[in-house]
């Protein structure tokens, strides 16, 4: 029954993304357990069979996706599973296929300075701060991804890590910042 | 007077804590036998106990708010279990097993969790993964009198000796802390011994 809703609560959204949103592009087959939040004007294709969840027994968890400027892109690939994910762009972020994501964040922009001012980041552009993940990567409760990282196919994110460099595939990272570990 | 209102209004909020807690107890003992809470229980905080698994809390243990969470127990398998002592105070704590989760008496947590896999939904996860084995889920043992501080991360197969210090934010996977240790980092190496680290401070 949780199944059949979500499936139906997936095609309402594509419906409703088609005739209202013309900036999402969604294929067939989203299923929408928790709350999907999309904000803001940039481009976003999400592939066939996705997932969009919470995290099991925290009620007040959802998806949120969100671009901050006409030019940003998020790409998300086929049976992405989105589990209280939080996805957001400045420039762009491309998800690879059968990805699963659980309780965290990927945020290609730091959104602040670091100088008193506390205004827009001046050194950031898109060839320096997108985000790509691959095929195949799992993603642990708690982690961040920020800008600037490649993560290559096949790879494990450790819950509670921060990624801050690239992540060469058939690796497993952790920690903070996150470094390869034997599994 | 003054004192005595705020005496007033802190036995009240207990008396409701105990209220909740035998409400609590009782839910649980009429609609899920494989829960068992031992009166009494102060609930300061809301408690979500849900999942196929079992789950045993001590009695005179306590449910503080921390950061806005109470307590939440999630059993994600049939053979999950989770026993937690008595005399604890559990603020904010998350749990999520899937084998096996035992925590001592006396122990203290703020928001934290305590999580026996890398992933919630471990069997997606394993089946994405190609030519990497993603290791199963193992037990967690907190001793008695551990301390787990805030946003702090306890992975499987980790062993916590008891009277240990878990630093705030710190990362603990497959690892033994010695009794009586400071564990800080993420992931936390090694451990540091509180009383060594007391005596350079001259406190002891």
């Amino acid at each position: 029954m949780r199944g059949f809703i979500a499936q139906l609560r997936g095609k309402i959204f594509i419906l409703i993304c088609k005739y209202f949103r013309k900036n999402i592009y969604i294929d067939k087959g989203l299923k929408i357990y928790k709350k999907l939040y999309i904000e803001g004007n940039g481009k976003i294709y999400i592939g066939r069979n996705c997932v969009i969840d919470g995290i099991k027994g925290d009620k007040s968890q959802y998806v949120s996706i969100d671009t901050h400027s006409l030019d940003a892109v998020i790409k998300i690939g086929d049976n992405v599973g989105l589990y209280a994910a939080r996805v957001s762009s400045k420039f762009q972020i491309t998800i690879g296929n059968d990805v699963l994501i659980e309780e965290s964040s990927i945020v290609d922009t730091d959104f602040h300075s670091i100088d008193k001012s506390r205004g827009r980041p001046t050194n950031e552009n898109k060839d320096k701060c997108q985000i790509y993940i691959g095929n195949r990567v799992c993603i642990g409760v708690k982690s961040v991804v920020t800008k600037g990282v490649k993560i290559e196919d096949n790879v494990i994110i450790a819950p509670g890590s921060v990624v801050t460099t690239s992540v060469k595939s058939g690796s497993m990272v952790m920690g903070n910042p996150a470094k390869p570990v034997a599994g | 007077m003054k004192k005595i209102i705020e005496k007033l209004s802190y036995i009240f909020r207990v008396a409701i804590a105990l209220l909740r807690g035998f409400y609590y107890v009782v839910y649980y003992r009429l609609f899920r036998s494989d829960v068992k809470i031992k009166f009494p229980f102060k609930a300061f905080a809301s408690v979500n106990i849900i999942g196929p698994g079992s789950v045993s809390i001590g009695k005179n243990c306590s449910v503080l708010k921390n950061v806005f969470r109470g307590l939440t127990i999630i059993t994600l398998s049939k053979n999950a279990k989770v026993a937690i002592g008595k005399e604890c105070h559990l603020g904010g704590l998350t749990i999520r097993c899937f084998n096996h989760v035992e925590i001592g008496d006396r122990v203290m947590t703020a928001v934290s969790l305590i999580q026996d896999s890398l992933f919630v939904d471990f069997n997606k996860a394993n089946s994405i993964i190609k030519n990497q084995q993603i290791v199963a889920p193992k037990s967690i043992e907190l001793g008695d009198n551990v301390w787990l501080s805030g946003y702090s991360i306890v992975l499987g197969n980790s062993k916590i000796g008891k009277d240990c210090v878990l630093g705030a934010c710190s990362l603990y996977y497959n690892i033994e802390l010695n009794e009586y240790s400071l564990g800080l980092g993420n992931p936390v190496k090694r451990a540091f011994p509180i009383d060594r680290i007391l005596n350079l401070k001259g406190a002891s």
